[in-house]
């Protein structure tokens, strides 16, 4: 065994501590955070210069429909 | 970059092989020719255009062999039976083979394959700590923000809007690529019990599960994805070559014929390179997918370009000199702990592999990362600190102006 085995079977065993529901809750939480960040974003960073047109134009709908998805499915798989 | 290259040819061929019986070493000349003409004649538009239509063949493709295969298993949830059942035979050989008492193996190993969120000691090299630091935090911003291919379709795209549009609606479509790449797989668990390489689990199940037209639909979408990639690869490496080596290093005052020349030149070699490492894997035996092989050689170099890449947007104190130590210092790290989980150099050294794990590659890339900023800010600190003209468009900096 070398140091480094020592150093990784400490890490490991602290996060064997880590119950899955609250990882669960770190990835949807992750997500959830980067949505708000999304939502908050001004649309002039999300729209062409000369505005949205189209509903595609605005790009926080893709965005938002992108991070739903991936919420939904880190919350059930 | 060139390593992967011969990785995704290898890949197609066996494709090729296993459902029309075609020698692969003639699979893998066939579609490096094809790659590498189209590269060299056409350059990134003939990239960008041939990878929209082998998008959509792709993804037609996959949505083909995903919808005949559900059928054929009977549904989704005849689908997770017969996982339940699969899974039960190979504890039942297993307990057989070892003379160990049965457990919960049926129900721990279907959940392995058909849960995200795994625990620390799961044996497949995908426990959660791995998916959400390496993969989420390192790996998948290391590719979408730094690989060379990536960022020069970006910089090809018509305006910085178009370029995040592509970003944007990108990373919608992308959610349907596990439905339609990790469920075949599944599909080829249930139907195929007695596959015993993982990376025939696709040829095989396209050729005992699709009719006989359908078969080159699939077969042009799985190629359609791999040579969307290496045209990518060939592409940004010759510009690379050309333009960040040779224009810089060895002819400053090159004419646009001559690093064009340059560029096709770099391709080819390029293509011969990726030819003669496909062929040396097929004699390869030692059990690695190519799907872990193609990763493992990713994460030896994603987690330290990363560091160097986000500490170089933040931190305007970084230096060129500092990040070319950190960046050796990275490598070497994720190069060392591959090797130190390798079962011959633990054997010959007398200790347990490094990682509990098989194939570890997400691990690599969280050290590696560690290492790379654990030298880098040190370094640069220790280091003549960049001029004003150079840190002009470090975040940091730009926010503070405006």
């Amino acid at each position: 065994m070398t140091p480094l085995h020592h150093m990784g079977e400490f890490v490991r065993t602290a996060l064997l501590q880590i119950p899955l529901p609250a990882v669960r809750t770190l990835f949807v939480a992750s997500l959830v955070v980067v949505l708000i960040w999304v939502i908050r974003m001004p649309s002039s960073r999300t729209t062409p210069e000369t505005g949205a047109k189209r509903w595609d134009e605005n790009l926080k709908i893709g965005a938002c429909v992108a991070l739903a998805l991936q919420i939904v499915i880190y919350s059930w798989m | 970059m060139a390593c992967n290259l011969g990785i995704m040819l290898l890949a197609s061929a066996k494709m090729m092989a296993a459902v029309f019986g075609w020698p692969e070493l003639w699979c893998i000349l066939a579609t490096a020719g094809l790659v590498g003409v189209y590269t060299c004649s056409g350059g990134l538009e003939a990239v960008v255009f041939t990878d929209v239509i082998q998008g959509v063949v792709m993804i037609i493709g996959c949505l083909l062999i995903l919808t005949v295969g559900l059928y054929r298993v009977g549904g989704v949830s005849k689908l997770m039976d017969r996982l339940d059942e699969v899974s039960q035979q190979q504890a039942n050989s297993t307990d057989a083979s070892e003379n160990s008492p049965s457990s919960n193996t049926t129900t721990a190993e279907t959940r392995h394959q058909t849960q995200l969120i795994l625990p620390v000691d799961t044996p497949t090299p995908f426990p959660w700590p791995g998916i959400y630091f390496g993969l989420a935090l390192i790996l998948s911003p290391a590719y979408w923000i730094g690989n060379q291919a990536i960022v020069q379709r970006s910089l090809g795209a018509r305006s910085e809007f178009e370029a995040k549009a592509a970003y944007v609606w990108g990373a919608v479509l992308k959610n349907l690529i596990p439905i339609i790449v990790a469920v075949p797989g599944l599909i080829a668990v249930a139907l195929l019990p007695d596959l015993k390489d993982g990376d025939m689990a696709i040829p095989r199940l396209v050729g005992e599960v699709l009719p006989t037209g359908a078969r080159g639909i699939f077969v042009a979408a799985f190629l359609a994805a791999l040579m969307s990639s290496v045209d990518s690869y060939l592409n940004s490496a010759a510009t690379i070559v050309s333009n960040d080596f040779y224009k810089r290093f060895i002819s400053r005052c090159v004419t646009e014929s001559s690093l064009l020349m340059v560029g096709r030149i770099t391709t080819i070699a390029l293509v011969l390179w990726a030819i003669a490492f496909a062929l040396y894997l097929r004699t390869m035996d030692e059990g690695s997918g190519l799907y872990a092989i193609f990763q493992t050689l990713m994460a030896f170099f994603q987690g330290p370009a990363f560091a160097i890449l986000l500490v170089g947007i933040f931190w305007r104190r970084a230096t060129g000199n500092a990040a070319f130590a950190a960046l050796f210092c990275g490598i070497a790290t994720s190069v060392s702990l591959f090797a130190m989980n390798q079962p011959a150099l633990c054997k010959a050294m007398g200790f347990q592999p490094l990682f509990k794990i098989s194939e570890p590659f997400l691990y690599f890339s969280v050290w590696s990362f560690v290492v790379t900023i654990a030298v880098l800010i040190p370094a640069s600190l220790l280091t003549t600190a960049p001029t004003a003209e150079k840190t002009a468009l470090v975040f940091g900096m730009r926010k503070m102006e405006s």
